[in-house]
């Protein structure tokens, strides 16, 4: 059954990791948000999944938050910050479609070698995940660094922390639910505090391409 | 492996794929005229379009060559050989110890090539565009196939096909690892790709402007567009083929045994109706691509080819 | 007699008749003469040199020669011809005898504008200096030979003297050829001082190298890498290439591409596999990144350049770092210990050293009788040649199919062995050797896919459609001798496919001898079939290429039996416009856009677009003016500097030449005096 499981675990990562992809794929803000909503599910089935196999009765608290918090209630807040300032798409990236994603496959399989260590420490059967894990906090980071919308590295950020979590699940096979709680506060305050800062850019610029923050200097 | 009946069971199942081809393609194009609410041409259109089309006479542009009268019968012949290769039935075949997965790849190519040459010849602009877009499709779909194909090799240690089949059919779990899965998924997207689907090229448009594969065959006519299309057809076939019993080879038989060839032959058939609803349904819901935005769909196509090769690795 | 004087006689009739065409010579006055005489000696002295290398081959047992008593204290002379040097020596004698036969016709273009005589003679020099530079055994040897080499080849390069591109061809290769010389010397002056041997022979230097400190290992290394390199035309030395390529007469275009190049393989096979024996893992990985950046940056220049022998010279770069990424995967598996799968990898690399000379030279062959026929390299100015080069155009194809690496032709052979030579290391224990190697895989995959695609666009806008020219219209197939040439290396296509097994066990008996080689690879009862050990994959040329010819003569049976067979002639279908001209196909240029389009972060091209509109409404255009260069950033951000370096030291040395006899004679004094007086200081 572990088998399986570790299958279904690594595959459950890959789709996590994928949604993560389709950041640099696809250039249109709703379908971002619909790719973290379908990422936060993912995860949160996940989480559940290793619950059961761990009998961890913890970790479907965890999964339950994850499904209600990232799942339904920050991908609302987005939509309503997309529909308030009509940005539909994200244009013009600082790399181009075909080499950001060239770029993040390789950023996936450098987290393959990095991770490396780690899987031979580990015992539990979702390791073959860690890596996954490891890649999407480096695509995540990639997404922040080379995209122009605020709101697109607000997702960034967002899918960053999803990372995080899954790194947590799938490596320790599930952490202390207070430190858990404690790391959602933490995205769940950044989240607000970029919130504010999005909105107040688009008050001072009226857009949100942060392109135009380097006006600041004059 | 069973050298004499075995030869005549590959060349039965290769001629075998050449009769289904059309009607695959058929069954894809009655699905769809039914999802969208069409009555849609029967399922034995296709044949009935060979059959006319070799009836046919063949107009020749006065600027051709022979390279316009040779490139039918290489993109033909190619192709048929391609279909010898695939395991439709049954695995193991003679022709196993001859080519692999690579060389299937790399004979689909100079099919590909030969397209696009008699594309060029008679000097039409359409030819021109469609032989240009043809080519650069194939060369970026060609890293995503051969990680996929790494990542086949990876779990089962070849990459002949007999051997990736046997491997799957003795541990059918295999199928559902991530790195077979997230194969298929780059594979699937290669096919569409390479045989001219949605949202890749239309199958059915002509309109100059955006067709690929319908440009190149534009001053084709008679027995050589019969030639083209249908060896088009049976690539569409032959990748069915592959995507269904490389990924999915439950019911493939390893024996000669009757009873079991037909249980095979009924699974597989059983697997490419699946197979062609699914692209069915596929084609009605999205729309064409740009041309541009190609590359990036490959590419996505590249990232899981990676992403299957480093999870197979990683498995191991 | 017998065995022991026959390579004797061999290497006699090699040098013999390569020193023959100088009698070319002395016939100024009859072009006719010097280039029978040119073709015949180089014709001998090639076949003599294939003879030699195939008994060096088949024997195992080294042909050698040495004359002391010149050049005494650098060693002297010494020639060995081992199995290594003798498998060059058969590829470069093998594109020698094809070229020379196609440049007894070819060369008659040249007559009565360019000394036909001083041809010949260069180029049989040229040739003599390759087969020496394979046997040369020691130091001062090699160098001679390297030397000898770079400066006949120069003066071929420059045949067409009097037009200024092709001076400046000429310069930079010359330029290039001696900063690698340097980088050679360097590496082997380190390597000759710090064995402490006396003649720096090969076998001397190999002996020591061992106990040699890692750092002296690592700069040799990295000199010669960078040394011979250059000469192979690794990226970034690699911009003399598709200079002086298209700048030479087309058979000597061939053999600088079937052989020189492969003599900066050969050298660094010579030292990072020989001479240095095992070194550490960050060597392999050095060549397999240079391969692979040579690989991708060869194809993807190939693909958008429109003049047909820079085409070709751009894939010379890219087959180059296809060998590489053979050589450099071999090299890492060596130094991890897994010596099958590093003999696979060196294999592979060998095989395609061989099938790029095959196809490469017969590429240039055909190009030099389109060149011949129509005065122009330039593609666009081509077209329609299939109807009018009936001998020329099949043999273009063989050729464009073999770089394609398409089956059944032997540039898939090898391709496909390269490819299962890297699946072991994908499945090494060692991560970053596993990711390596994967963006290894996929660094071939597009390599192949583009070089397709550059195929498809160098035949089929050149030979095929109507012509753009009217040159190109009139355009007539080449005279007999060239027709030899090019068919019988167009046919050493297919043949080196069919041969695969032999010419495996061949290459597997030069690595034998350089290295440790587990098992007898390919198995005894092998038939055609190829194995690749450790992946257990197979592969059968002959078997494709017979169920290939099988099924297609099964079709064309079948349609010609069963199917209508009416034609009839009618035009082009161009929108409902009856006549088609030349100016509506698609050029060169629009072939290559969508993937120009797709890698632009790359060429990063300078597009100008200038619409000319009707000043009464933007609707109506009047004219569109459409400009694009691809500026070469090599050039510019790494050479670029170099040059504007070099540039000014030379202005600064400038005020030394004052034109004075008498200052250069104090010049001359003063070096005398600074020399004595740090002699009688030591």
């Amino acid at each position: 059954m572990d088998h399986v499981f570790s299958h279904v675990a690594v595959l459950g990562s890959s789709g996590v990791l994928l949604c993560g992809i389709i950041l640099l794929w696809r250039r249109s803000l709703p379908s971002y948000i619909t790719a973290f909503r379908w990422q936060s599910i993912t995860l949160a089935g996940l989480t559940a999944g290793v619950a059961y196999f761990g009998e961890d009765r913890n970790l479907y608290w965890v999964a339950a938050m994850i499904l209600a918090l990232k799942g339904l209630v920050m991908p609302r807040l987005l939509e309503r910050m997309v529909r308030r300032f009509m940005a539909d798409s994200e244009v013009r990236p600082y790399v181009n479609t075909a080499s950001s994603l060239v770029i993040s496959g390789v950023l996936v399989l450098l987290a393959y070698a990095a991770a490396r260590p780690i899987q031979a420490l580990a015992t539990s059967p979702t390791r073959g995940g860690v890596p996954l894990a490891l890649g999407l906090i480096f695509v995540s980071l990639f997404v922040i660094v080379s995209r122009r919308k605020a709101i697109t590295q607000v997702i960034g950020f967002l899918m960053l922390e999803n990372g995080i979590a899954l790194l947590a699940v799938l490596g320790t096979y599930g952490v202390p639910l207070i430190v858990e709680l404690g790391v959602f506060l933490d995205a769940l305050m950044g989240f607000l505090v970029m919130q504010i800062f999005v909105y107040d850019i688009h008050d001072t610029f009226s857009t949100i391409d942060v392109d135009v923050l380097n006006r600041l200097k004059h | 492996m069973f050298r004499g009946p075995g030869v005549a069971i590959e060349i039965a199942q290769s001629l075998l794929a050449l009769m289904l081809a059309p009607a695959l393609v058929g069954l894809v194009r009655w699905i769809k005229a039914r999802l969208q609410s069409r009555q849609g041409a029967p399922v034995w259109m296709p044949y009935a379009q060979l059959r006319r089309l070799f009836r046919k006479q063949v107009v020749v542009s006065p600027h051709a060559s022979w390279v316009f009268h040779v490139a039918p019968f290489v993109v033909f012949g190619a192709t048929l050989v391609v279909s010898l290769l695939v395991p439709i039935a049954v695995t193991p075949l003679p022709f196993n110890d001859v080519a692999d997965l690579f060389t299937l790849v790399y004979l689909l190519m100079l099919a590909t090539v030969f397209l696009a040459l008699g594309g060029l010849d008679p000097g039409s602009a359409f030819g021109g565009m469609g032989s240009s877009r043809e080519m650069t499709i194939a060369a970026l779909s060609e890293p995503a196939v051969a990680l996929a194909i790494l990542s086949l090799a990876m779990v089962s240690g070849s990459t002949n096909l007999g051997e990736i089949a046997a491997r799957t059919v003795a541990d059918p779990a295999a199928a559902l690892s991530p790195g077979y899965a997230l194969a298929f998924v780059s594979l699937f997207i290669v096919m569409l790709a390479e045989t001219g689907r949605l949202p890749v090229d239309n199958p059915s448009t002509h309109l100059e402007l955006t067709m690929i594969h319908e440009a190149m065959v534009l001053e084709y006519s008679g027995p050589y567009l019969a030639l083209l299309e249908w060896a088009s057809w049976l690539k569409f076939f032959v990748f069915c083929v592959l995507a269904s019993n490389l990924f999915v080879p439950w019911g493939l038989s390893t024996s000669l045994e009757p009873g079991a060839l037909a249980v095979a032959l009924a699974t597989t058939l059983i697997k490419l109706v699946v197979l062609a609803a699914a692209v069915a349904v596929l084609e009605t819901r999205v729309a064409k691509l740009r041309l541009f935005r190609v590359p990036e769909l490959l590419a996505v196509s590249f990232v899981l080819g990676l992403l299957a090769a480093a999870s197979s690795f990683a498995l191991r | 007699m017998g065995e022991t004087l026959l390579p004797q006689t061999l290497f006699l009739a090699m040098v013999g008749g390569y020193a023959a065409t100088a009698a070319a010579l002395v016939v100024p006055q009859s072009p006719r003469l010097s280039r029978w005489v040119g073709a015949a000696g180089s014709t001998i002295g090639a076949s003599a040199g294939l003879a030699l290398a195939a008994a060096v081959l088949v024997t195992g047992t080294p042909f050698v020669a040495q004359a002391p008593g010149i050049l005494t204290p650098a060693g002297g002379l010494l020639l060995s011809l081992d199995r290594l040097g003798a498998l060059f020596l058969a590829v470069l004698s093998g594109v020698a005898i094809p070229a020379s036969v196609f440049g007894l016709g070819y060369t008659a273009g040249y007559g009565g504008r360019y000394s036909l005589g001083w041809m010949a003679f260069n180029t049989g020099g040229f040739l003599l200096a390759m087969s020496l530079v394979v046997c040369a055994a020691n130091v001062i040897t090699l160098v001679l030979a390297w030397e000898l080499m770079a400066l006949a080849s120069y003066f071929l390069v420059v045949t067409e003297h009097d037009d200024p591109a092709v001076t400046r061809a000429g310069v930079w290769y010359a330029a290039m050829t001696h900063a690698g010389l340097l980088a050679i010397l360097a590496a082997f002056f380190l390597l000759g001082a710090a064995s402490g041997s006396t003649g720096w022979s090969f076998g001397e230097l190999r002996s020591a190298s061992p106990s040699l400190s890692p750092v002296v290992r690592n700069a040799v290394f990295l000199l010669a890498l960078a040394g011979f390199g250059s000469k192979a035309g690794l990226v970034p030395l690699h911009i003399w290439l598709p200079r002086a390529h298209p700048a030479a007469p087309s058979h000597v275009s061939a053999l600088m591409s079937g052989a020189m190049v492969k003599l900066g393989l050969y050298g660094i096979l010579r030292v990072g596999l020989d001479l240095l024996g095992v070194g550490p893992l960050w060597w392999g990985t050095v060549v397999i990144g240079l391969g692979a950046a040579s690989a991708l940056v060869g194809v993807l220049y190939a693909l958008v350049d429109d003049d047909l022998k820079r085409l070709l010279a751009y894939s010379t770069v890219e087959n180059v770092g296809l060998v590489c990424l053979g050589i450099g995967a071999g090299m890492v598996f060596r130094s991890l210990g897994d010596l099958e799968a590093s003999a696979l990898a060196f294999t592979a690399a060998l095989l395609h050293v061989i099938n790029h000379a095959a196809f490469k030279g017969t590429l240039f062959l055909a190009v030099g009788s389109i060149v011949h026929a129509t005065g122009t390299r330039d593609m666009n100015r081509l077209g329609g040649l299939a109807r009018r080069m009936p001998w020329t155009t099949p043999v273009f194809l063989v050729g464009a199919l073999g770089l394609a690496a398409l089956p059944p032709l032997n540039g898939f052979v090898s391709e496909w062995l390269l490819f299962q030579s890297f699946l072991p290391g994908v499945a090494s224990s060692r991560a970053s050797i596993a990711v390596l190697l994967t963006l290894g895989v996929g660094t071939l995959a597009l390599a192949g896919g583009l070089a397709a695609a550059t195929c498809v666009k160098a035949f089929g806008i050149s030979c095929l459609a109507i012509p753009r020219s009217s040159r190109a219209e009139a355009a007539h197939d080449a005279p007999g001798s060239m027709r030899a040439g090019m068919v019988a290396l167009a046919l050493a296509c297919p043949a080196l496919a069919v041969f695969t097994i032999p010419l495996l066990r061949t290459v597997t008996s030069v690595l034998g001898e350089l290295m440790a080689v587990p098992g007898a690879w390919p198995p005894p009862n092998a038939g055609f079939t190829v194995q690749a050990p450790g992946v257990d994959a197979r592969m059968s040329p002959v078997a494709i290429l017979v169920v290939l010819v099988g099924v297609l003569a099964g079709v064309w049976l079948a349609v010609r039996l069963l199917a209508s067979r009416r034609r009839r002639t009618g035009e082009t279908w161009g929108c409902g416009r009856i006549v088609q001209t030349p100016r509506m196909q698609y050029t060169a240029t629009a072939f290559a856009e969508p993937l120009r389009r797709v890698f632009d972060e790359l060429y990063r091209p300078a597009d100008d677009l200038i619409v000319d509109v009707h000043p009464d409404s933007r609707y109506f255009i009047q004219g569109i003016e459409y400009r694009s260069r691809l500026p070469r950033w090599f050039m510019r951000f790494l050479y670029g500097p170099v040059v504007q370096a070099v540039v000014w030291a030379a202005t600064r040395t400038r005020t030394l030449q004052s034109g004075s006899v008498n200052l250069y004679l104090a010049y001359i004094v003063a070096v005398l005096v600074v020399l004595l007086g740090l002699t009688i200081g030591f």
